[in-house]
C-alpha cells in the first residue's frame, strides 16, 4: 500500500510540509465533495481555497453548504451530506464521534496569547452596576447556545479560574444571546472580536476581558469530516486539507502578516465578502472583516493539549460519556500536533 | 286570572304568519288551538307567555294572579327542556331556587309535586334514564311546583308514542280533576284536543286565522277513549280542517 | 303464497342454503390490546435491529439503553428536577391561559358586541407560531418564568376561546327558553344551563389546548432553561446524544398520555348525565 507509507512519512515531516508536499496531487479526478461552512471569517481558509482554485488545483470539486449553527453542521457530516466542515468541537460532535460517525483531523482556530481573540462581554446594566472584570460575575447569568457548546465552556473554564460560580442561560441561537444581552435579560458572554467589537461600540454592551487570558492556546475549531472519510478516502482528505491549509496560508499572511500590504488586504476582503456579511455595503463589511482576524492554524495543525483539556471538561460535567478517549474524537494522522 | 288576545297580528318582516286573532281565555277552563303545521299556533302560544311581541294587538292578563303563584304563564315544552345534568328533584328545584325557596321549604313543594305525577321514588335519577313519558312529567311537575296561573303546553305529548300519550291524558285529566287548572293547549292531534279541551280553537293556514271555536260540554273526567261523540266531534274538526291540511302541507316550507 | 308447503310434488325440491351474512365491519368495537402490541412488536424490532446492526446507532438508540437511560435519571433524583419545574410551568401557564381562554370564550358566545370585536382577533392570534413570538416574551416578561408561562399561557388561550365561544353557541336553546319562560335571572341562566352545557365542547376542547401546551413546553423552555423536560430534550439533540432524547421524548409522551386520561376521567365524572 503506497499510501500507507506515504501518509506516514508525511505525518513525520508536519503540517506545512505537508501542505507544500501535496500541492501536486497525486490523482488529478475533479472528485465532487462538499464542504460545510457558517458565514464567518474563521472559515476564509475555505473560501479562499476555493476562490483561489487550491482545490480545483488538488483535483477537487468543492461545493459549499451554508449553514446557521454547529450542531447541524455535525450531523449533516455524520450523515454524509457534507464531507468536510470546520466548527467547535462541541459535546454533539463528540457524541457522533464516539458513535463511530464523525473524526476530528485538523484545527481551525486557536487563541494565543497576544494575538486578538475571544472577549468577555457584560450587558450596559450589569457594567454600570461595577462588573467590570470577569473576576466580578460571580452569580451573575451567562449566556450559551446549549449545553456542551464552545460558549458554556469558555464561561466554566473561566469561572473555574476565578473560583466563582456562573447561572449558564441555554439560549440555542447567537442571535437570541446578543438581544438577551443588549436587552439585560442576562449579564455575560463571550463571542469572538469580529462580533464583540461592534457590539462594544454600540455602548449596549461592555468588553472585560480575553479568553485568551484564561484559555492559553484554546483550540476554537477544529477541521473535521466523516469517520469512513478519514479511514477509507485518505487521498481525498490529504488533498482537501493541501488545498485548505494554502488558503489557510494565504488568510494568515495577507490579514494579520500584511506581506501584501494594504493593497493585499483590501483584494482579500473583497474575497471574503462575497460569503461573510454579503448582505452589507462592502464599506461595513470591510470593518467588520478585518476586526474578526483571528490567526488560522496554519497547515490545520491542532492543539491535541487543548482539545484532551475540553474533552474532560466535557466529561465532567456529564455531558458525554466517560468512557470517551481522544483517539475515538480524533485522527491525528493527517496535521501536525501541537500542546 | 283570565287572559285576552285583541286584534293579534304577526309578521316576519313581508311574511304574515297571524292576523288578527282574538280570543279570551276564561279561568280554570283548558282551551286548545288545533291547526294545520305553519298556521302559528306556537307563535300565538309564545306571544301568551311574554316569550315573543307581536307586530300588532296585545296581549292582557285580566286580574290578578294567586298570591301564592310563582310563575304566573308557566310553559310545558314539547321537547320538555330538562337541564340532562340535573337529577328530577334537581330540575325541579331549579325554578324554585331563583324565588329564593331553598331547604324545608322547596323540600315540600318537591315532596307534593312528584306526588302529584307519581314520580316520588325517581327524585335521584337523571333524565338520560327516564322514557319519554317520564320526562314530560318530570317537565309537568316543574311546571306546578311553580304553582301558575296559566300553563302554556306547546304540543306536549307530540314526543311520544301513542301509548305514553294515552297514559299521560289520563294523568292530565285526573290532575286538572283535583285541582282545575288553566291552560292553553297547542296540538295538531285532535284526538288530544277533544279529550282535554273546554273549547277548541281551530285555525286556517297560514297567515293564521280563527275558523271556527268549538265548545265541548262533557266534563272532562267522562270523556273516555273511543267515545263515539267524542268521534263525531273530532270527525266534525278533521272536516272542517282536512282542506286547510291538505293546502298548508303543499306549501314550500318559508326559510 | 301462504302456504309454503303446497308446492307441486314434481316438481324439484329447489337447495336450501343459509343467507350470506353481509353486515359485518363499520361498527367500532374496542380492542385496547392491539395498541399495547404495536407498541411492544416497535420496540422489539427496534432492539432487534440495533442489537443485529441492521439499524445503525446513528439512527435509533436500543430501547433498552433508553430505559437504562431513564433509570439512571431516575436514581439520580434529576427526573424530578426536571419534571417539577416543567409541570409547574405547565400547570400555571396552561391554567391562566385556558381560565382566560374560557372567560373570554364566554363573553363572545353572550355578548353580540364582544363577539363582533374579538372573533376576528382571536382569528387573527390563532395562526401565529407562538414560537416565534417568544424572543417578544422574554423581553416583556423576562427571561425567567414569566415569558414561559406567557408562551404556554397565549398558546393555550386561542384554541380554548375558539373550543369554548363553539360550546356556548351549541348550547341547547330550548333549555335558555325554559329557563326564561321560569323568570330566571340572566346570572342563574348563565350559571346553571349555559356554563354545564358548554362544559362538554369546553373539555374537549381542553384537551386539544393541552396538548398544544405540551408542544409549547419544549419551545418555551428553548430560552434560558437549565432544568426542565424540554430543556432536557433539547440538551439531548444538541449533544446529539439519541438514548437522553428518546428519553426525554418518551416522558412527554406519558405526560401526553397522563393528562389526555386525567380529561377522559373528569369528563366521566363531570359528564355523566350524557347519554
Amino acid at each position: 500500500m503506497t499510501t500507507f507509507t506515504r501518509r506516514k512519512a508525511l505525518a513525520l515531516l508536519g503540517g506545512s510540509a505537508t501542505a507544500a508536499g501535496l500541492a501536486s496531487p497525486a490523482l488529478a479526478s475533479n472528485r465532487k465533495i462538499t464542504v460545510g461552512a457558517l458565514r464567518f471569517t474563521s472559515h476564509s481558509g475555505s473560501f479562499i481555497g476555493f476562490e483561489r482554485g487550491y482545490f480545483a488545483e488538488a483535483g477537487m470539486d468543492v461545493e459549499f453548504k451554508f449553514f446557521q449553527a454547529a450542531t447541524p453542521m455535525a450531523v449533516a457530516i455524520a450523515s454524509g451530506d457534507v464531507d468536510y466542515a470546520v466548527t467547535a468541537m462541541s459535546g454533539g460532535l463528540v457524541s457522533l464521534a464516539d458513535k463511530g460517525a464523525v473524526k476530528v483531523i485538523g484545527g481551525a482556530l486557536s487563541e494565543e496569547k497576544g494575538i486578538d481573540g475571544q472577549k468577555f462581554l457584560v450587558s450596559d446594566a450589569a457594567y454600570q452596576a461595577g462588573v467590570t472584570t470577569p473576576a466580578l460575575l460571580g452569580g451573575k447569568s451567562y449566556g450559551i447556545t446549549s449545553a456542551g457548546s464552545s460558549f458554556h465552556y469558555m464561561g466554566s473554564k473561566m469561572a473555574e479560574a476565578e473560583g466563582i460560580e456562573l447561572k449558564f442561560k441555554p439560549l440555542q441561537k447567537v442571535g437570541a444571546i446578543i438581544g438577551a444581552l443588549k436587552s439585560g435579560q442576562i449579564d455575560a458572554w463571550s463571542i469572538v472580536p469580529h462580533l464583540a467589537k461592534p457590539l462594544a461600540g454600540s455602548g449596549k454592551v461592555h468588553i472585560i476581558g480575553n479568553v485568551s487570558d484564561y484559555l492559553a492556546d484554546y483550540q476554537v475549531t477544529t477541521v473535521f469530516t466523516s469517520a469512513k472519510n478519514a479511514s477509507d478516502e485518505q487521498q481525498m482528505t490529504r488533498d482537501f486539507l493541501a488545498g485548505y491549509s494554502k488558503g489557510v496560508s494565504d488568510y494568515n499572511s495577507t490579514m494579520i502578516d500584511k506581506a501584501q500590504g494594504d493593497e493585499g488586504v483590501q483584494e482579500l476582503v473583497d474575497l471574503i465578502h462575497k460569503y461573510v456579511y454579503a448582505d452589507r455595503p462592502r464599506e461595513k463589511a470591510a470593518k467588520s472583516i478585518i476586526n474578526g482576524t483571528m490567526r488560522l492554524n496554519e497547515g490545520a495543525a491542532m492543539n491535541t493539549a487543548s482539545l484532551q483539556d475540553q474533552l474532560s471538561w466535557f466529561q465532567a460535567e456529564g455531558l458525554v460519556d466517560q468512557s470517551i478517549s481522544l483517539e475515538t474524537v480524533i485522527d491525528p494522522s493527517y496535521v501536525q500536533t501541537l500542546g | 286570572m283570565d287572559i285576552r288576545l285583541s286584534g293579534v297580528s304577526h309578521s316576519y318582516d313581508d311574511f304574515e304568519v297571524l292576523r288578527d286573532i282574538s280570543l279570551d281565555i276564561p279561568s280554570g277552563k283548558i282551551v286548545c288551538i288545533v291547526g294545520p303545521s305553519g298556521c302559528g299556533k306556537s307563535t300565538l302560544l309564545r306571544f301568551i307567555g311574554g316569550l315573543e311581541k307581536p307586530t300588532r294587538g296585545e296581549v292582557l292578563q285580566i286580574g290578578s294572579p294567586p298570591a301564592d303563584c310563582l310563575n304566573p304563564l308557566t310553559y310545558i315544552f314539547q321537547d320538555f327542556a330538562l337541564l340532562p345534568w340535573r337529577s328530577v328533584r334537581g330540575n325541579i328545584s331549579l325554578v324554585l331556587e331563583d324565588q329564593g325557596i331553598r331547604g324545608p321549604r322547596a323540600e315540600a313543594i318537591i315532596a307534593d309535586v312528584l306526588t302529584r305525577t307519581k314520580l316520588s321514588e325517581f327524585h335521584k335519577a337523571l333524565p338520560k334514564q327516564l322514557s319519554g313519558g317520564m320526562k314530560q312529567r318530570v317537565a309537568i311537575a316543574r311546571a306546578l311546583a311553580v304553582n301558575p296561573a296559566v300553563m302554556l303546553m306547546d304540543e306536549p305529548l307530540s314526543a311520544l308514542d301513542s301509548q305514553t300519550r294515552e297514559l299521560l291524558m289520563d294523568d292530565l285529566v285526573s290532575l286538572w280533576s283535583r285541582t282545575p287548572f288553566t291552560a292553553v293547549y297547542v296540538t295538531h292531534n285532535l284526538a288530544e284536543a277533544v279529550r282535554l279541551g273546554h273549547s277548541i280553537v281551530v285555525m286556517s293556514r297560514r297567515p293564521g286565522e280563527i275558523r271556527e271555536v268549538v265548545h265541548l260540554e262533557t266534563p272532562l273526567d267522562q270523556r273516555h277513549y273511543g267515545d263515539s261523540a267524542l268521534e263525531e266531534k273530532q270527525k266534525y274538526l278533521w272536516h272542517l280542517m282536512r282542506e286547510e291540511a291538505r293546502a298548508a302541507d303543499a306549501e314550500l316550507v318559508h326559510v | 303464497m301462504s302456504d309454503l308447503s303446497s308446492k307441486p310434488a314434481n316438481t324439484p325440491q329447489p337447495q336450501a342454503r343459509q343467507v350470506t351474512f353481509r353486515g359485518g365491519g363499520f361498527a367500532p368495537a374496542s380492542h385496547r390490546w392491539i395498541g399495547v402490541v404495536v407498541f411492544a412488536l416497535l420496540l422489539t424490532l427496534a432492539e432487534l435491529g440495533t442489537r443485529q446492526g441492521w439499524i445503525s446507532p446513528l439512527t435509533l438508540p436500543l430501547p433498552s439503553d433508553v430505559l437504562k437511560t431513564f433509570g439512571e435519571l431516575y436514581a439520580s433524583g434529576l427526573l424530578w428536577a426536571h419534571l417539577s419545574v416543567s409541570l409547574t410551568r405547565l400547570f400555571v401557564g396552561a391554567l391562566i391561559g385556558a381560565s382566560l381562554g374560557v372567560a373570554t370564550g364566554v363573553l363572545i358566545g353572550l355578548f353580540s358586541y364582544v363577539r363582533a370585536g374579538l372573533v376576528p382577533l382571536t382569528a387573527a392570534l390563532f395562526p401565529i407560531p407562538k414560537i416565534a413570538l417568544l424572543p417578544l416574551f422574554v423581553i416583556w416578561f423576562g427571561i425567567d418564568e414569566g415569558s414561559k408561562y406567557a408562551l404556554i399561557a397565549f398558546g393555550t388561550f386561542t384554541p380554548t376561546v375558539v373550543a369554548t365561544y363553539g360550546a356556548v353557541d351549541n348550547v341547547d336553546r330550548s333549555l335558555i327558553r325554559m329557563g326564561q319562560s321560569f323568570n330566571l335571572s340572566w346570572i342563574s341562566i348563565v350559571r346553571k344551563i349555559v356554563l354545564p352545557g358548554a362544559m362538554p365542547g369546553i373539555l374537549s376542547g381542553l384537551r386539544i389546548s393541552l396538548a398544544i401546551a405540551i408542544i409549547l413546553l419544549v419551545a418555551a423552555e428553548m430560552l434560558g432553561a437549565e432544568y426542565g423536560i424540554g430543556a432536557y430534550i433539547l440538551e439531548a439533540g444538541s449533544l446529539y446524544d439519541l438514548e437522553r432524547l428518546f428519553a426525554g421524548v418518551a416522558i412527554l409522551s406519558m405526560l401526553g398520555v397522563t393528562l389526555s386520561a386525567t380529561i377522559g376521567l373528569i369528563e366521566r365524572r363531570v359528564l355523566n348525565w350524557r347519554q
